[in-house]
């Protein structure tokens, strides 16, 4: 997998993450998977399907997500609830569409699922054929990874 | 015989959400997001707005709209909804009310949408994530 699909990914998760929560994040090193990858306990994912086709998680645990959600309604949330998940919804929707704009900008032509909330503890995910690339976000919520495994269209 | 303080201060700001009549100006939040909706919601009442309604999508939106007539001052309508998207709605709520203040709510990307909607009819247009100032400008610009 081509790393220039990830950056913009990374970038985007970077730049909103730090505007919605107003806190440091720091970026750890990117590393490769080819086979199954545990999931840290609430994943949103959303799928491409055109010139590439693959898809994106944005993974962290249940903690994380619930400390993350709190800050941007500026309430403390305590549990898994409905808003939690639609506030995590939202973040990644807003790191994809970010994201996806600077991939038309370089000539990639594909379309989106709208983002879907998986929630639950030893969860994996296998990619047939395509190895994912990570890369850790470190925020004072905790960490929160960008996962992406996408490829190049046969025939496109 | 009057006090100083039944005269208001010249001071004193207007919230934005307070009419001319002095009255709170009613909003309808079109989205399918929880999080969005109580955003926009919390932004938009800490100035004085009165949130008349919500729909989780356009079609709900446009009902609503119908339901609610003429007691809207502003909708607020996100881009992309399960159903029924907001140019759509949009395009509905102006075929039956031409001067209804609509604003899109978009993630970036969606330029296109955005400018076919001021096209059709919408006033302006906000890009998440949300910023309290420029939510609070569009929305002026917008009804004002």
């Amino acid at each position: 997998m081509r790393v220039e699909y990830i950056n913009p990914f990374v970038e985007a998760a970077f730049n909103i993450i730090k505007e919605v929560l107003q806190t440091e994040v720091n970026r750890d090193e990117l590393y490769l998977k080819k086979s199954t990858q545990p999931v840290l306990g609430v994943a949103a994912i959303v799928g491409l399907a055109g010139d590439v086709e693959g898809r994106v998680l944005i993974d962290m645990s249940q903690e994380t997500a619930i400390k993350v959600a709190s800050t941007m309604n500026g309430e403390e949330l305590t549990e898994m609830d409905e808003l939690v998940k639609a506030t995590i919804t939202e973040l990644a929707n807003m790191v994809t569409a970010q994201a996806v704009t600077k991939l038309h900008d370089l000539g990639f032509k594909f379309d989106l699922t709208p983002p879907a909330i998986i929630t639950g503890e030893n969860m994996q995910v296998s990619d047939i054929n395509v190895e994912a690339l990570i890369v850790p976000l470190g925020l004072p919520h905790g960490k929160v990874e960008i996962n992406v495994a996408i490829r190049e269209r046969l025939g496109a | 015989m009057k006090t100083t303080s039944d005269f208001p201060s010249i001071n004193e700001r207007v919230p934005e959400g307070q009419g001319n009549d002095g009255k709170a100006l009613k909003v309808l939040i079109v989205d399918d997001s929880m999080f969005v909706t109580k955003q926009i919601s919390q932004i938009l009442t800490s100035e004085g707005f009165e949130i008349v309604g919500t729909a989780a999508d356009g079609a709900e939106g446009v009902e609503k709209y119908k339901e609610l007539y003429p007691e809207v001052d502003l909708v607020t309508m996100d881009i992309t909804m399960p159903r029924m998207d907001g140019v759509t709605a949009l395009e509905k709520i102006i075929e039956f009310d031409k001067d209804a203040s609509v604003i899109m709510v978009s993630a970036l990307g969606k330029q296109d949408l955005v400018k076919k909607s001021l096209m059709v009819g919408a006033k302006n247009y906000i890009v998440k994530p949300l910023d309290r100032k420029k939510v609070l400008e569009r929305v002026v610009s917008a009804i004002k």
